[in-house]
């Protein structure tokens, strides 16, 4: 730039306006960048527009005069995702060419549309395909050279099933101790606990097993880990920042985690699903509360997964992870839902609706057929509890009946294997505390009255008929044979915060959990008989979880046999239980003998050094001698005491 | 066993000795009072009145002449047995903590707590000597530096003394050198009480970490180990028998949020060669903060935290009992 001349300095300058123009060959050299810099940001971009657009195909190909309806249809359909800024409808030959253009305002809208609108069925001959413009230049511009994905190793590990291999069947159960620092891994036996696995810090919060035992999960800041095969090697970790709870689904292919933390608008985050072959991330959810985990709930066969949101069941199918229909149920009021365990068939309860009774509907999937609705009145609240197998349904039924205060208990039990899925109602007396089904039959279990006289009462739906009542549990574990409700043996374990069952019924745990209780920190080991077995005190023993067994391979026929033949087999194992039953106590009483002979020899050694200090000790003591406590007996005093006997009141009568 | 329960102290025990010939039973407590009686019919002699503060710890000499107690009003004093007379008074900086006479009865220990800006001093007076009472002036001093000493016992001459500290290590300091002749570290948290074999030989010692643990005197060699799954407040070994019983429980503090069951406390006894657990005695409605084997090992006594002593003679299966070897 030329340097400025103050015009008035100009003795040729005479007062007229002047130019403010740069002279004729100025070059100006400030770019557009710098002076233009904010209005440039809002330059239109080429590449914007494309990314916001969307082609969908598979359009009804219409005239003129159905265009303006078909336009609707696509706009109410469309502008779900977000706003349409400009459509395109492409014709020839006085028809719609059958795909369009739309494009949105944003390119996330683009992205929802496709995601959601791919494949919807608009009628019988026309499934809109949604794709992204930018995908067909991607898909163009595929190489022709075919580049073999790299190979990813192979990661051995191990046999996963390991442990049901165990020639001894001894089921694994994990124990948390030292408050949290140490966890282990013990195989049962019925002599001693038998260490497969221990490490410090293996997890920070709690562990979990899978459903069918194969992977244990543990908690740490970053995710979970799942640890498996016979050495317990690191299978999977997924990346969940602040992860509190997990789930898996029945057949073990996929894992939910939640975590409170994680939680954006656009990403949703707090609740996860994870594929745990592969490790990838299948899908996020959002999640007001973990108040009542799992959330998600797994039909049996993880082939769906639903959850229940306010007067909404959603239903998801796996592994497109997508709602069933392209749609959620309307439920208005659904209070609760719970799916079968044998088949893919839901249970859920409605409420009172002003003249609408309340009432319970069994939904089957994927068809959404109602197989079975039971109204029910003047319902305060319903519990559902699935047998085992999902033969039956027992839905607890609290209510009010008509012109009383008090609330009273039904269980209404649905045969689901039988037709028209019959049901029973039983009537019960006292409020209900607990309630359990039997693991492979149709017997249950309920727990009633008020503390401390609480009693039990088993009954068996088969018979329709109550089997037997015992009362008066005052904190002892009572054992029960339900076969003929004999009580089997009483025993107790003082503060005991937990009671779990092995998969096979065989023993029982109780533990004292430090969670609960500061001493005394142990879990004790019992036969199904109640015979206790072993007491293992753990120092700050927490959480003791037994590992669930996957489900049998043998068939119901395989079974039948093993039965009948059972003496045959018995007799083998209570020869090989005697056997190493005195194996036991034979090595107890060698390892007893060897502790005493070292014993007997280390005093024998400090005797004799006695022996030699007691001149020493003469002297200490000015010549007495004390090592015996008869050995000065001369020094003795007699003396007389008085003992207390008996204490007789002896009134002396009038004086 | 029909145990006879000695009613002297309205608050918990602290220690209780047997004299050399048992036929006396001393218990001292956080009352300020320290009691003896007859260990045979639980019939109270009198008291040592004199103490203004709790009473950490008693021991009589082997001629049952003198009683020595230490306590947290920072004295430790010497009394005639048989009088009640009090013969010295040893003013100390802290509370002492531990007290003992040596084998010849001439040469007294006794350990102060770290307190108040002071530390831990081991300090042994000679008896014989009155210019060291009236001076108040040991002829021996050892400071601990880290962690205060909690118990101790003397070796079988007189010629060192066995410390337990708070962090669970044990130091053989000699009571003329004053220098650590022996140092073991087994226990992992507070040792709460020690005592010797009734030769002198052994002592078993009790931990915070729930476990008591068997030591050789001089070499101060860990024999055995006896595994409970509650801090382990006392242990004694009996004198005739291969046992060692053992009280325990919590500490004050955490007693009343968990088990308030009548008698629930229980002396358990150990079968010292193999670890085994064998038995157990209910009855103290508290923690058991001391227990003790009379000299002839046919009766074992305890004190609680409840305030009661309890003398229990052993019936006569207690000495057949074997275990499978």
């Amino acid at each position: 730039m030329q340097d400025t001349v103050d015009m008035a300095d100009d003795p040729d300058y005479e007062e007229e306006e002047p130019s403010f123009s740069d002279p004729e060959d100025y070059e100006d050299d400030v770019d557009d960048e710098e002076m233009l810099e904010d209005i440039l940001r809002e330059k239109p971009l080429e590449a914007d527009g494309i990314d916001s657009v969307v082609v969908v195909d598979n359009v009804p190909q219409v005239g003129p005069e159905r265009l303006e309806k078909l336009k609707n249809v696509i706009h109410k359909i469309f502008s779900k995702f977000g706003k349409i800024t400009t459509e395109f409808y492409p014709d020839a030959d006085g028809l719609t060419k059958g795909y369009i253009f739309l494009e949105y305002a944003a390119p996330t809208q683009a992205l929802e549309a496709v995601k959601n609108a791919d494949g919807y069925k608009l009628d019988k001959q026309h499934t809109f395909r949604v794709n992204l413009f930018t995908d067909f230049d991607k898909y163009m511009t595929i190489s022709d050279e075919w580049e073999t994905p790299e190979k990813q190793p192979f990661k051995d590990f191990g046999n996963m099933r390991h442990w049901i291999e165990d020639p001894d069947c001894r089921d694994h159960y994990s124990v948390i101790y030292e408050s949290g620092e140490r966890t282990a891994i013990f195989s049962n036996d019925a002599k001693e606990p038998i260490v497969a696995e221990e490490r410090a810090r293996w997890t920070e919060t709690y562990v979990r097993w899978s459903p069918k035992g194969t992977y244990l999960a543990t908690f740490h800041q970053r995710g979970i880990a799942l640890w498996g095969g016979e050495k317990f090697k690191q299978i999977q970790r997924f990346s969940h920042q602040g992860v509190s709870l997990i789930d898996f689904s029945p057949c073990e292919r996929y894992a939910v985690t939640f975590s409170p933390l994680m939680d954006t608008k656009e990403d949703p985050q707090a609740i996860i699903i994870w594929d745990i072959l592969t490790g990838q991330k299948k899908r996020g959810f959002h999640c007001e509360s973990s108040a009542h985990w799992p959330i998600f709930k797994w039909s049996h066969d993880g082939k769906f997964f639903a959850r229940m949101t306010p007067d909404t069941l959603s239903i998801y199918e796996t592994p497109s992870m997508g709602l069933l229909d392209k749609k959620s149920l309307k439920i208005t009021g659904i209070k609760d839902f719970s799916w079968s365990p044998g088949d893919n068939i839901i249970a859920f309860w409605v409420p009172e609706d002003k003249d609408i009774p309340a009432r319970v509907t069994l939904m089957q999937l994927p068809s959404r057929l109602e197989i079975r609705v039971r109204n029910l009145f003047n319902v305060v609240d319903c519990k559902l509890h699935w047998q085992r197998n999902g033969d039956y349904l027992c839905v607890k039924v609290d209510r009010t009946p008509k012109g009383t205060q008090g609330v009273v208990t039904n269980f209404e039990i649905f045969r689901m294997r039988e037709k028209q899925v019959p049901v029973d109602v039983v009537e019960m007396k006292e409020g209900i505390i607990a309630f359990a089904w039997e693991p492979n039959g149709s017997k249950f279990a309920v727990l009633h009255g008020e503390p401390p006289r609480i009693s039990v009462s088993f009954y068996d739906v088969k018979n329709n008929g109550k089997i037997a009542l015992m009362s008066d549990m005052n904190g002892a574990l009572t054992f029960v044979d339900t076969s003929d409700c004999t009580m089997m043996n009483i025993a107790e374990h003082y503060m005991a915060s937990d009671v779990e069952w092995d998969p096979t019924g065989r023993y029982v745990v109780t533990s004292v959990s430090w969670w609960s209780h500061k001493v005394d920190n142990a879990y004790w080991l019992w036969t199904f008989q109640g015979r206790l077995l072993q007491k293992n005190n753990k120092d700050r023993f927490c959480q003791l979880l037994w590992r669930p067994r996957p489900t049998t391979l043998l068939g119901v026929e395989e079974i039948k046999v093993i039965k009948k033949d059972l003496k045959k087999y018995s007799k083998i194992f209570e020869q090989k239980d005697r056997l190493s039953q005195s194996k036991a106590s034979k090595e107890l009483v060698d390892k007893r003998r060897t502790m005493m002979e070292e014993y007997h020899s280390y005093r024998e050694t400090t005797q004799q050094m006695y022996q030699e200090q007691k001149s020493a000790r003469l002297e200490l003591r000015g010549g007495v001698d004390t090592d015996e406590l008869d050995s000065n007996v001369d020094d003795w005093e007699e003396e007389t005491i008085e003992f207390f006997i008996n204490e007789e009141i002896i009134p002396i009568g009038d004086l | 066993m029909k145990p006879i329960l000695l009613q002297g102290h309205e608050r918990s025990i602290t220690q209780i000795k047997y004299n050399r010939e048992g036929d006396l039973l001393f218990s001292v407590a956080k009352d300020t009072v320290t009691n003896v009686w007859y260990s045979v019919n639980g019939e109270r002699l009198g008291t040592y009145n004199g103490h203004t503060g709790a009473v950490w710890c008693v021991d009589c000499d082997w001629d049952t002449k003198n009683v020595l107690t230490g306590s947290a009003d920072n004295s430790c004093r010497l009394w005639d047995c048989q009088t009640g007379k009090q013969l010295a008074l040893f003013n100390t900086n802290s509370a002492v903590r531990t007290c003992g006479f040596d084998f010849s009865g001439n040469i007294i220990m006794f350990s102060t707590d770290k307190q108040m800006g002071y530390q831990c001093f081991l300090n042994f007076f000679d008896l014989r000597d009155p210019q060291q009472i009236e001076d108040n002036q040991p002829y021996q001093t050892i400071p601990c530096t880290d962690h205060k000493i909690t118990s101790a016992v003397w070796g079988p001459l007189g010629e060192f003394v066995n410390a337990g500290h708070e962090n669970g290590e044990i130091n053989q300091f000699s009571a003329k050198s004053g220098e650590i002749l022996n140092k073991a570290k087994e226990h992992t948290k507070h040792i709460n009480d020690m005592q010797t074999s009734v030769d002198l030989t052994m002592f078993v010692t009790a931990s915070k970490d729930n476990t008591a643990k068997l030591f050789d005197s001089t070499s101060l060699n860990h024999i055995k180990t006896f595994k409970t799954e509650r801090p382990v407040n006392s242990a004694a070994i009996s004198p005739i028998m291969d046992h060692v019983v053992m009280g325990g429980g919590q500490e004050a503090m955490e007693v009343t949020t968990t088990s308030t069951r009548i008698g629930k406390f229980e002396a358990r006894f150990f079968h010292a060669a193999y670890e085994e657990e064998f038995g157990r005695v209910k009855g103290h409605f508290g923690p058991i903060n001391c227990v003790a084997f009379h000299p002839d090992g046919k009766s074992y006594s305890s004190g609680g935290e409840d305030g009661y002593v309890r003398i229990h003679h052993f019936d006569p299966h207690y000495f057949d009992f074997e275990l499978e070897a």
